[in-house]
């Protein structure tokens, strides 16, 4: 693994599910349009079936709900919505990452000021 | 083409099943169930061709890699007891959809071996450390003559 491959592997681990549970805030979305949108996100470099895992701790923890719905045209889907406590988790993380990013760009500098 | 390109995707999915045998059985379905439906769901929006598939299956990423998060995410209690080795049943004839997947097994053994030689130097030195007393000796030394206390030099492992 590089160097740079194994520093957003860092930086992603602990962010990444918070990712997910805003995606879900507004909207339930199905699964593998979870993963899409992620992988599409090229500063993540996530591999797409890794997040399939995530989705099932955070639906164990109970911060997220699924449930299967027949698709239209296509395969059922899974989607997946934001309990109450997904919801509350999510607001903490805000709070924290951005008092944690404050004190991170202030110390490395890249806070632009 | 149709019959190979549910093949690809067939095989593949059979390769991260073997993979997960260390999982709850439950765990093991939900994940097969999800790689199904986004294989499925790939090929209803398009994914028609064989090299269409494949594409799909790259971005989905390796069984391995694919195992590995899924008994990291698993938790502690589950990575404690080590995913056990896939199998190596069933040569098959390799077709040449399996050229893709060839070099990423061949790394991912790789890593394996080193971290396996790792573990084991580790664990050697750890006992040396912690038994200076060769084993040996005292078993093969006659009773009559007083056992040697404990000596401080340790067993001269090779090639330290």
């Amino acid at each position: 693994m590089t160097d740079v491959a194994q520093l957003t592997s860092s930086l992603r681990r602990g962010t990444l599910e918070f990712c997910v549970l805003a995606m879900v805030e507004r909207e339930d979305i199905y699964g593998t349009e979870i993963v899409r949108r992620l992988g599409e996100e090229r500063s993540l470099a996530t591999t797409e079936g890794t997040i399939y895992p995530l989705l099932s701790r955070l639906r164990r923890v109970g911060w997220l709900d699924s449930k299967w719905s027949e698709s239209p045209t296509g395969p059922p889907r899974r989607y997946y919505s934001l309990t109450d406590g997904g919801r509350a988790a999510l607001s903490n993380f805000r709070t924290e990452w951005t008092s944690f990013r404050q004190t991170v760009d202030r110390l490395v500098g890249t806070g632009g000021a | 083409m149709s019959i190979n390109k549910v093949d690809v995707a067939g095989e593949y999915l059979r390769e991260v099943e073997l993979r997960l045998s260390g999982l709850p059985v439950l765990q093991r379905h939900e994940l097969l169930a999800d790689l199904s439906a986004h294989i499925e769901t790939a090929r209803e929006q398009g994914a028609y061709s064989d090299g269409e598939m494949v594409e799909v299956l790259q971005r989905l990423g390796s069984p391995e890699a694919i195992a590995a998060a899924a008994y990291e995410e698993a938790g502690p209690r589950l990575v404690m007891a080590p995913p056990e080795p896939p199998p190596i049943r069933a040569p098959a004839p390799a077709p040449r959809n399996n050229n893709i997947w060839a070099w990423v097994i061949a790394a991912a053994v790789g890593f394996f071996v080193l971290f396996l030689i790792g573990v084991a130097s580790l664990m050697f030195f750890s006992q040396v450390a912690e038994a200076p007393v060769p084993a040996v000796q005292q078993i093969d030394r006659p009773p009559v003559q007083e056992p040697a206390p404990d000596q401080p030099v340790p067993a001269r492992p090779d090639g330290e």
